[in-house]
Parts: C-alpha cells; structure tokens; sequence
C-alpha cells in the first residue's frame, strides 16, 4: 500500500511564485506555532521538557502539507491518525468545532501513549482542511507506569481509544473526558494538557482561515496542492540520483523480553528511475513481547529515515510520500495487528529499522551515506520509593549513544537517535527531586565504532538508588555495536551493569564477564538502597577503513581520552608514545604498512572493536560468539 | 562635559554624545579597527572632534567578548570539575540542532577534553558533604595545570549552588600552585542548579577573564594617555551597563554588549515619547534582530544559547535573530521555488549592485530596481543599476516573473520571513502585536518597516532620529544595572520566612556593594525583587515580581496571585491544581543616570527636508515621490505616502497609504493604518 498522496499533476506551478512562497512559508510557520503553544501551555514534563510531540496541517483529502515532527517517528503516522478519523465519521458528518481523538494502534495510532487529535477546519461553512495534533502522555494506564509493562497482550498497555468524537462545536464532551482522566496515573496533567492540544489545533485554524481571507480560498487550495507537488518534485531528484538497483540491508532487535534469538528485519530498497520500493519481505513474523511496530509507526520509520538522505530541506508533507511504496508482509512484526503489543515500536523499533535501511543505502550511495548510530533510545523508568517517607517518586531518562561517522567527519556523540530529538535529565534536577545521586554522566572512551571518520561516543550513566527502586528499560545493540560502512569498525556493545554497596558487579543485560549473555529488557528490575545502576551506551559505526585516518587526528583522539592508546595501535595503527603523547612516525608507518598488507590479502580483516580489550577499567568487551 | 556612547560593531565603530550644559549632540562613525579594536575607540573620538578630557562618562559597548568566544581565540584554559561530570559542557542536552541533516556537528567544546579534569568530591542537593573533598587529588590537578602552563582555570562541581565550600577549597589548592592564574567558580558565577548552564557560563567566564582583561587594561590606558579623566563603563548583555573593574571580573556579562545598546535606545523612546510597548527590530546586512520593550526595559531571558547547546544563565535581554538582511540572496531551489535568504552576500563580495563580483540577486539588488534606494548612497558609495538589473532578470526568468515582479517579490517574501519572526518572539512570550509599535533600526530596517507592522497589524512604525548610531545612542541613556540571583528551591506553602528574608537581605546588600563600587549617590539607586517560580512537577520557571521589604505570611497570598497572572502571561495559561514553589530568588538594583534631553543638533541647519523627487515602484506602479532629507526633519512636519526619507546611513520607505508625523524628538512617527 502507498500511502498514495498525490498529484493531479507536477506540471510547474500555476501559482505565482511569490505567493506561492508565502503560503509555502505560511504552512510551515503554522505547524511550527502549533508546536511553540503545544510546548508552552502543556502541563507534562514529557510534553513540554521533553518535546515528545508533532503538529500538522493536511488539505481538504487528507495530504500532509507541513508537520514540525519534533519527533521524527511522527511523521508519516499522523496521516493514518486522520484518516482513521474520516473513516470511522465520514468526512461529510464533520462540522466545524469537532476535535477527534484517537489512540489505537490498529487504528490510526501507533503505541498507546502517543495520542492524536485531529479537527477538521472550515472556511465560510466549506472544508478547507485538518489539523492535527499529537503527544507521547505520560500515563494511559494499563500494568505499569508509562504503559511500560512489556506484556504480551495491548490490554496491558493502557486505555485503548478507537476514534472518538472529544469535542464538538468547540465543547468538550465530558463523558469521554472523565473516563480519560479516570484511567491513568497522572490525571493531573489531563487537563491541561488537552487544553494544550487544543490550544494548538485552533491556532492552526486561525491562520488558514486567515490566509483564505487575505489571498482568496482558492488561491490557498491552490497553494495546498502545489505545495506537495514542490516536494514530490524535490523527492523524485533525489531519488533519481540514487542508481536503479536493488540493495539491502539488515538489523535486528537483541530480544523481545521473550525471545533469546534477535528479532530480524530484512529490507529490500529497489530503485527504479525516480521511485523506491522499500520491501520488508522476510523480516521475522510478529513477536510475543512488546515491540512489534503497527504499520502506521513502520511509515514513519520508513519516511524519516529515508528523509535524512532524500532532500532534507524539502517541506515534509505528502509529496514525499508518493514516490515511495512500501511492501509489508501480513505476518511481520513490522505490521502489527490486534493484540500484538506495541509499546516498545517507536523508542526501539522504529531506530532499527533506521539503522537497516541506512546499511542498505551504504549500499547504494556510499559516498553519501554515514554509518547508522546506536540506534536506540535507551529509555528507562525508575520508581524509587523515599528512604524517609516512603513517597514513590516516579522518574525517567534516556541516555543517548553516539551517531555514525559521515563522508565528511566523525559523528556526534550523546546525541538522541535519529527517531527524536528529547533532552536527557540533568544530575541536579534529578537529586533535587528525587532519592537518587548521579554518579556519572560522562563519554564513555574507546566506545565508538573505528573509522577513516570514526562515530561519535557513546556515554556512562551510573546511578545510585538511596530508596527501595525498580527499574524498567528496554534496549539493544548489547549482542552487537553499531556497525560501519566503507570498511569503517563497529562500535562495543551497550551493557546494563548493577554494582552493590560493596563494589560487585553483575552484568544484569547484555554480555556478562563470562560469555552469557543476558535479556537487555528489564521490566521493574529491582534495586537495594545504595545499589547503582550502570549503564554503558555505544558510539556510532565507523565510516572508513581506520588504517587511512589522519595521524594527527589519531593523536588528538588520544589526547583528548577519546580513544587509549592501545586502541590508536591496535585498530588506527598508530604508534603513541605512552610517557610523551607522541607518535613514533617510522613504527607507525610500518604497522599501517603491515596491516594494509594484511587487509589486502584478506588475511585478516580489520579487528573489530568489539573484540578488543580496550579499557581496563571498564573490563572486557566480549566478541560475539558466531 | 560630554556623555559619550560607543559602539563597536562588526564593521562600524559609531559614536553618539551629548553636552550636559548645552544639550547639543554629536555623531560620528569609522570602520571598526579589527586588528585591535580599541584603536578604533580612539579613532572614532577624534573624528568626532569631541575635547577628550571634557567627557566626564564613556559608555562602551563591544562585541570583543563575543568574537573572542566565537573564535575561541583565547589562550587555552582548563576545567575541574566533580568526577563523572568531565564532559558536562561537551554532551549538553544531547540535541541536534537540524532534525534531518545526516552531517551535523556539535559546536567545538568552549575548553577541550583535554585540559579537563575531575577530582573526587561529593555533594547533595542540599549542600551536604557526601563524599569530602580528595585534596591529595586535588593538589595533583593543580600540578598537571601548572605543568601544562594553563593561565585560567574554571572549578564547577555538582550541587555546588547549594555550598560554596568545595569550590573555595579547591580554588584555595589552585591558588597555592598557581598564584597568577584566573580562577572562575560555579557558586560565585551563577549558583542556580541544573548543571550544564552553570558550568558553561564558568567555563565561558574563565576564558574570557584573561582576554577581557587585556583588552579593558589597554582601553584604559589608552584614553588616560590622550587626556581621559571621566568613567568608563561597558554595556552589560542584560541592558544596563558596569564599571569597567567590575566588567574585567564579569566578562560573560557581556556577551550581547553590542545588540543591548539598541534595545537601550528603544526604551529609551518608549519612555519619552509614550509607547509603552514596542518592538525593537535592527535590520543589517546579515541578520534582522527583534526584541520586546515593555515599560521601558528590554524582556530578558535566562535560555539563552551563544551556540548551539552553549547556554549563558546570566540574564540576557532576549534578542532573537534571523538570517535576513539587505544582503539576502535570493535563489530558486531545487523544487522551483523562489526563496529569500538566510545565506547572505555579506559586504564582500556584497549585493550584485556594489559591483564586486557578487552576481546574485539580493534585497538590496531589489530595492535598488524599485527606486526605493538612492543610486549613489548620497554620494558615498555608486551603486551598480545594470548590474543590480542583470542579477533580478536572471533569477525572474527562472520562475517566469518580469525584473520588477521578481523584485517586488523579494522584497515580499523577506518582509513576510520577518514578520513571522516577530510572531515568534511575541508569542512565545505571550504578547499579542497588535498592542505594539515597532521601533525599525539597522541600515536597512526603516526601508522594509511598513511592510512588516502591515503584515502583522501593527498600526505605527517610529523610525529614531538617530538610527543610525542606535547603539551608541542606547549607551548614553542607560542605567547602572545588575541582577543577582540565588538558589531556593521551596514550596510556597510552608516556606521558611525567616531564610527567604534573609536571602533577600544578602542580595540586597550584594547589589548595593556592587552599586558602591561605582560611587553613586544612595538617591540614585533603586531596588526590586523577583524570583523563579513554578509549578510543583513542572520543570520550568516563570519570572514573579516579589514586594520589597519584610515578607510575613500575609504576602504569601499576593506572592500565589502574581505567580500565577504571569505563568498565564508568558504561556497562556495558570493552574491552581498544581501548588507553586519557589526556584531562585532575585534582586535587580539600578544606578539611576541622567538621560539625553530633547537634543540640538551641532550641525543643525534650517534647510528645506525636501530634498526632490523619484519615481519609486509599489505594488506594480511607478509613482512619482518625493524625497525627504531625514536630518532636517523638524518637530510638526507632516508627510503622506509614497514618500522616502533619506538618512546618512539607511533610508526610510512610506507606501502609499501611510501618513507620518516629526515628533518634538525628530522622530518620524509612521501610521501604517
């Protein structure tokens, strides 16, 4: 299916191209003024500190014509939001006023605590468009906070909403309202933070019903349809400048909770002139844990990803969408359907399927391309019980990893994946309000993937529980690192590590100290007052043989602690003095010398990272056994 | 005795004075010496022909402090801080600032990994000692930094807003082993929580101690060797200016000294001539800047970034920017459409009509074509017509447009960029446009001005007398102001009275110390409070005004209310389910000066203001205007759209259908209707 958007025709534009540019420039500030009064009137952390939302504006048919995904992940799931509303209400019943509300993830959503809002805008009594509104709730209920109880079922996630008619004519239905506000944790926030969506929804319908006063309806209709034409046009050069072929790739999920066997995606990108097929055939079939992916949340993954690499300055709206088929199987966790869980598809799944589709366009484009990042969200729940009043404080965080490295220089490190772009928790807020210390947050050396252009680094995070805590995280890329490109190395695993009050270490997710390796989903994992929790995320992959990295660049690594010493020898093969912090130029040369030598006769192919010793404090990295 | 603003920009340095006796003014402009800009200071003075030792007061605004950290030309410095938290200033928040592009990259850390260190030390939230200062550790720190022959040093340790202790001890250890060096301190920089402003503005103070130092040291001398016996003080990013012995000891305080003296000037306006609320908007060649003036001060921020994840906590006015100025180019993309800006021609090559080999179509270009600038720049600087002309034919017949359309349309889509700038920043801090008059400075503002407050419904644009030199201007009506802050996190309900007094009272005598260091008379000083306040669970603080004197339970109630009427100002809306608390507490205190009166001119002429007519393109019509002389406008004078207003250094464009009024400062007062 196609989320076929498109166009009567992509003749050039009739419009003018000044008033074109200014209804361009319109839609697009629109959805941004949506985001800036969602973000500023919204009552819960996750909303407002976070920006765990997106706003949009679509035509009179239901195209996309501008979004702030704010969350990536949002992008092309919000069209199936509206449309699930048009289908169940049908377009004509829609009166002006009426806000529809909807969070099934086999209708239009995408895992239970993403909620969508969507009101349809009227000029002069004649539909000119929707709006749409979306944001990541805190709590919707279901077996544990935040809907994060890694069930088998969806009833365990939360309050499952068909679409529902939540306002009409402007007046909030009560009912409806009350039986939110009765099925979650945080009722509080219910409130304010529909007033929040709303507040953003009608702001959208002021300014387009404003641009269709100031330069005539049609001329806004018109605009509508020319500006998807625009990005079509942008999408379909980029895709013809990707030679036609066939080109693949693959990632995995290290576990659904369940499953001691990674949970695989394969993706086919068939190129062909000016359109691309993405075709998920022989991805595994849909999973008992929580982390199978409803088709609307897979678009999504699809579009973004696709995006960094296919013109990012076109406006994302529907014009991108045309040019781009995607082929689910029917039996696929990448095509979830009632009662599969789902929780887990946008923080987990959604940056697998990023990281595939981008080996598969290494594939394609590799002087374009950059090695996937950590390809995580690393986001974890605590609930730590006050070690004085016995008060249950409820918190979370998601200490990023690090990104690919790029045709251009190494990646970022500690930067959100691709899928959004949320802020960590500070130390200081964290130990004001609640009973925890931050022990650490800091780069974690020697944890990118090696490279020409090496990734950026991934993190330690160590905390410490003065309360009673439990803790639930799902995570993964702790089998295997971030893979490279072009020859680049793959970065070490991610490791979830608890420390006890007297120093011992247990490896709690991931490899342990003697080759098991352990599930890396932990649902409300328990912690004694005084015990830690460490947590070690991964840098990005590589880009490029390391044997061809700058030697000065190499030394600078070392100097900054970004890479030991051992590590410059043994996969850049440069030689650093260990007492002056020089490089011995005649060793180094003749170790890269030998190891290109090497290399060349496929006697050895570069080590990974993975398999190395690399930092004696933090212990062995372990190879992954075949 | 002279009062004399100076201004160094990026290009100009511009001086404004006035004669206290007299009231006569002065202004004068060089380019700014970039190899050492205080020779430009020198320079700009004596070109003025002011008698440097008749100045009794020298307000000097500069973007030296920017520059340097922007360049990160300053000599190398290092950090220490509690172990586990080395890389604070190198992760930030872990954002990106594009969404979509895969070849991003951070900003280069303000001090490199490299010269950071940690020691062992612990503690909490509350101030105390979890894990007590490892001094073996922290004399080997110290070594390892003198070893290293770093100069300056930055110390901000985990929770230290709530206790000093460990950072003195360890500035005491560093001390001992490096008795030149300059130490910043997270508890005396900024001691507000959250970990990663605090220790990047230490971070950025410790850099900038050595190079601002240096640069006020040489000022100083400077002028006291040409015959300077008056004051010196430098605009502060906050609005209000210091000493400069206090500046040499603050310098990240003046991050945005440059921008703050044009906002100065329109508050400056908003008092005297009686618009309480206006929008400041300076248009260059780059960037269009804006910012609100409400009751005659500038709205200041605490979220300001100077790159990307590089915040400054320091209170700064909140001046945001976009990439639109007279040097825009405009291009057509690669899905067809015609776009303005934000890559810029700069001055080099600059806009295709200065005839340097810039060959794209600029705003400038445009307002060329369309008669709205004056080809020859009053004599100073021939501008190009053909090849203005060649450039907008070019770039028309990509998107089927004849030059004066394509022209129109430049300038269109630039004004309609700008307009939505505005709408930002007003509501994002909970304004509403149409309550404000816009205040158009920069070389190319006044030429866009009307087109703008039309676009947003803005009823009246005010053009300064003194436009051109708005920063300079803005310095010479200052006042003397800092803001202190300190931490004090509390729920209203139960708040120990006694400690928020006493906080207060601290502040208070902090602010009155810092006023005294500036010899002014105890009835020139004003105080006022505030404090961050938030919601319980929230993570955001909004600004509350707080009565000054004693506070007892009986002004708690009042303290609820004003939370809660600005909660619903600057975001629209306020909730009595959630019970507020207090964050930090703050005290402003402000050293009154005397402002310029209604000025005369020294080189005040009675000449005609009418100075011709040309004919000018609006809205696909040539129409004949007449071309006003901007010096000589005088009070009472009464002008009608299309018309053009040429001043030494930017021009003003009135539409048809707008009327204008000289007010009794020489301020051209435009109702756009």
């Amino acid at each position: 299916m196609a989320l076929s958007a498109m166009p009567d025709s992509l003749q050039q534009p009739t419009l003018d191209p000044v008033t074109f540019e200014v209804l361009r420039s319109l839609f697009e500030y629109t959805c941004a003024r949506m985001s800036q009064i969602l973000q500023k009137t919204s009552f819960s952390p996750i909303l407002y500190d976070m920006v765990d939302f997106s706003n949009a504006i679509y035509d009179a048919e239901l195209r996309l014509l501008g979004q702030t995904a704010n969350c990536p992940v949002h992008l092309a799931a919000m069209q199936f939001s509206a449309r699930a509303t048009t289908k169940r209400f049908g377009v004509q019943s829609l009166q002006e006023g009426d806000v529809i509300v909807l969070n099934d993830p086999y209708e239009g959503g995408t895992h239970i605590n993403d909620i969508t809002f969507t009101m349809p805008i009227f000029f002069r009594g004649r539909l000119l468009g929707f709006a749409v509104s979306r944001g990541h709730w805190t709590d919707l209920g279901g077996g544990a906070a935040g809907g994060q109880a890694f069930g088998t079922h969806i009833a365990a996630e939360g309050l499952r909403l068909p679409p529902l008619k939540l306002c009409e004519r402007y007046t909030i239905n009560d009912d409806l309202f009350r039986i939110i506000t009765n099925n979650t944790r945080t009722p509080q926030y219910v409130e304010g933070d529909i007033q929040a969506h709303l507040g953003a929804l009608r702001a959208a319908e002021a300014e387009l019903q404003r641009a269709a006063e100031r330069y005539g309806e049609e001329t806004v209709r018109l605009a509508m349809r020319e500006v998807i034409a625009y990005t079509e046009r942008m999408t379909r050069q980029a895709i013809a400048a990707i030679p036609d072929g066939i080109y693949e790739g693959e990632d995995y999920a290290d576990t659904d909770g369940f499953s001691d066997d990674p949970i695989r995606i394969r993706v086919k990108l068939i190129v062909t002139g000016d359109e691309m097929t993405v075709d998920f055939t022989g991805s595994d079939p849909m999973v008992t844990g929580a982390i199978n992916s409803p088709m609307a949340n897979t678009y999504s993954a699809v579009y973004y990803s696709l995006k960094f690499f296919l013109n990012p300055d076109a406006p994302a709206n529907g014009g991108m969408f045309a040019p781009i088929k995607v082929i689910l199987p029917d039996d696929c966790w990448l095509n979830a359907k009632w009662p599969a869980p789902t929780i887990g598809c946008t923080t987990l799944t959604s940056s697998k399927i990023t990281s595939a589709m981008w080996q598969a366009l290494a594939k394609a484009i590799p002087q374009r391309v950059t090695a996937p990042t950590f390809a995580e969200c690393n986001w974890f729940v605590c609930a730590v019980k006050d070690p004085r009043g016995g008060q249950l404080s409820v918190f979370s965080d998601l200490p990023a990893g690090g990104w690919g490295g790029t045709p251009y220089g190494d990646g970022m490190s500690v930067t959100m994946d691709p899928l959004g772009n949320c802020m960590n928790l500070p130390a200081e807020t964290a130990e004001l309000l609640f009973p925890v210390v931050y022990e650490a947050f800091e780069l974690r050396p020697d944890s990118a993937g090696a490279g020409k252009h090496r990734g950026g680094l991934g993190a330690r995070l160590q905390i410490r529980f003065l309360g009673e805590a439990e803790l639930s995280m799902e995570t993964a890329r702790t089998r295997e690192g971030s893979p490279g490109v072009n020859g680049g190395g793959r970065s070490p695993v991610q490791r979830l590590t608890k420390i006890d009050g007297s120093g011992t270490r247990e490896t709690i997710g991931g490899w342990t100290e003697d080759g098991q390796w352990k599930k890396c989903l932990l649902a409300a994992y328990r912690f004694a007052p005084g015990e830690r929790f460490l947590f070690e995320s991964t840098g990005g992959g590589g880009w490029g043989n390391p044997l061809e990295r700058d030697v000065a660049r190499v030394l600078d690594d070392v100097l900054d602690e970004y890479i030991s010493i051992e590590a410059a020898r043994e996969v850049y093969g440069v030689v650093v003095d260990p007492v002056t912090l020089k490089v011995d130029a005649e060793a180094t040369q003749a170790l890269r010398t030998e190891r290109l030598q090497k290399d060349a006769n496929g006697l050895a192919q570069q080590t990974p990272l993975a398999a190395q010793p690399l930092h004696p404090v933090w212990g062995q990295v372990q190879a992954v056994p075949e | 005795m002279w009062r004399v603003g100076i201004d160094v920009g990026g290009t100009f340095t511009d001086l404004f004075a006035w004669e206290e006796e007299t009231g006569q003014s002065v202004t004068a402009k060089v380019l700014t010496t970039k190899e050492d800009r205080a020779l430009g200071v020198l320079q700009v003075i004596a070109q003025a022909r002011l008698p440097i030792e008749r100045i009794t007061t020298l307000i000097h605004g500069s973007t030296t402090a920017t520059n340097a950290l922007i360049e990160r030309s300053y000599p190398p410095a290092a950090m220490v801080t509690t172990e586990g938290f080395r890389d604070t200033i190198e992760i930030g928040r872990q954002r990106r600032q594009h969404l979509y592009d895969p070849y991003q990259t951070k900003p280069k850390p303000i001090i490199p990994r490299r010269y950071r260190f940690t020691v062992p030390e612990r503690l909490s939230a509350q101030g105390t000692v979890l894990k007590p200062l490892d001094e073996e550790a922290a004399r080997r720190v110290a070594d390892r930094i003198a070893e290293l022959g770093l100069g300056s040093v930055a110390v901000a340790f985990i929770n230290a807003y709530a206790n000093p202790l460990h950072e003195q001890r360890m500035r005491e250890i560093l001390q001992a082993r490096l008795p030149h060096a300059y130490i910043a301190l997270s508890s005396e920089t900024r001691p507000k929580f959250r970990e990663l402003g605090r220790f990047m503005t230490t971070a950025i103070r410790a850099v900038l101690l050595p190079v601002m130092s240096a640069y006020f040291d040489r000022l100083s001398t400077m002028l006291a060797e040409q015959g300077f016996r008056g004051s010196l003080f430098v605009i502060k990013s906050n609005g209000g200016m210091m000493g400069v012995e206090l500046a040499k000891q603050r310098p990240e305080e003046l991050i945005e000294s440059g921008p703050a003296g044009g906002v100065a000037y329109a508050a400056y306006l908003s008092v005297r001539a009686g618009f309480p609320r206006a929008i400041h908007t300076d248009m260059g060649g780059t960037s269009f800047d804006t910012s609100i003036v409400e009751d005659g001060r500038g709205l200041v921020t605490r979220e300001y970034e100077v790159e990307w994840e590089v915040p400054v906590i320091t209170p700064m006015l909140d001046i945001r920017s976009v990439g639109a100025g007279g040097g825009s180019i405009a291009w057509v993309d690669q899905g067809g459409a015609l776009r303005v800006g934000p890559q810029s021609a700069g001055a080099d090559p600059g806009p295709a009509c200065y005839g340097r080999g810039g060959t794209e179509a600029t705003v400038t270009d445009a307002n060329l074509l369309l008669g709205r600038l004056e080809p020859t720049l009053g004599g100073k600087f021939p501008l190009d017509r053909g090849a203005a002309e060649e450039a907008i034919v070019r770039l028309g017949r990509r998107v089927g447009l004849d030059p004066l359309r394509t022209a129109e349309g430049i300038l269109r889509i630039t004004c309609e960029n700008m307009a939505q700038a505005i709408k930002m920043v007003l509501i994002d801090r909970g304004r509403d446009p149409r309550d404000f008059v816009l205040v158009s400075f920069g070389g190319a503002g006044p030429m866009h001005a009307c087109f703008i407050a039309r676009a947003l419904g803005i009823p009246r644009v005010v053009v300064p007398a003194y436009a051109g030199v708005a920063s300079a201007f803005g310095a010479t009506a200052m006042d003397i102001r800092h803001d202190l802050e300190t931490f004090f996190y509390a729920p209203v309900a139960g708040v120990d009275l006694a400690r928020l007094n006493y906080l207060y009272e601290q502040l208070e005598a902090q602010g009155r110390g810092l006023l005294a260091q500036e010899d002014l008379p105890p009835d020139r000083i004003s105080l006022s409070r505030s404090a961050q306040m938030r919601y319980i669970g929230q993570s955001y603080e909004v600004e509350t005004p707080i009565p000054v004197g004693p506070l007892t339970a009986a002004s708690l109630p009042q303290i609820v209310q004003n939370f809660h009427d600005a909660h619903r100002r600057e975001y629209g809306v306020a909730s009595a389910q959630f019970a507020p608390a207090f964050v930090s507490l703050g005290v402003t205190v402000i050293g009154h000066n005397d402002k310029p009166p209604i000025l005369q001119r020294t080189a005040a002429s009675a000449r005609d203001p009418r100075k011709g007519e040309r004919r000018v393109y609006f809205a696909g019509h040539w129409l004949d205007t007449p071309v006003y002389d901007g010096q000589g406008l005088r009070p009472g004078l009464a002008l009608r759209g299309p018309a053009i207003v040429e001043y030494a250094h930017s021009c003003a464009v009135l539409p048809p259908d707008t009327a204008a009024a000289v007010d009794e400062w020489e301020n051209l007062i435009i109702t756009v209707g």
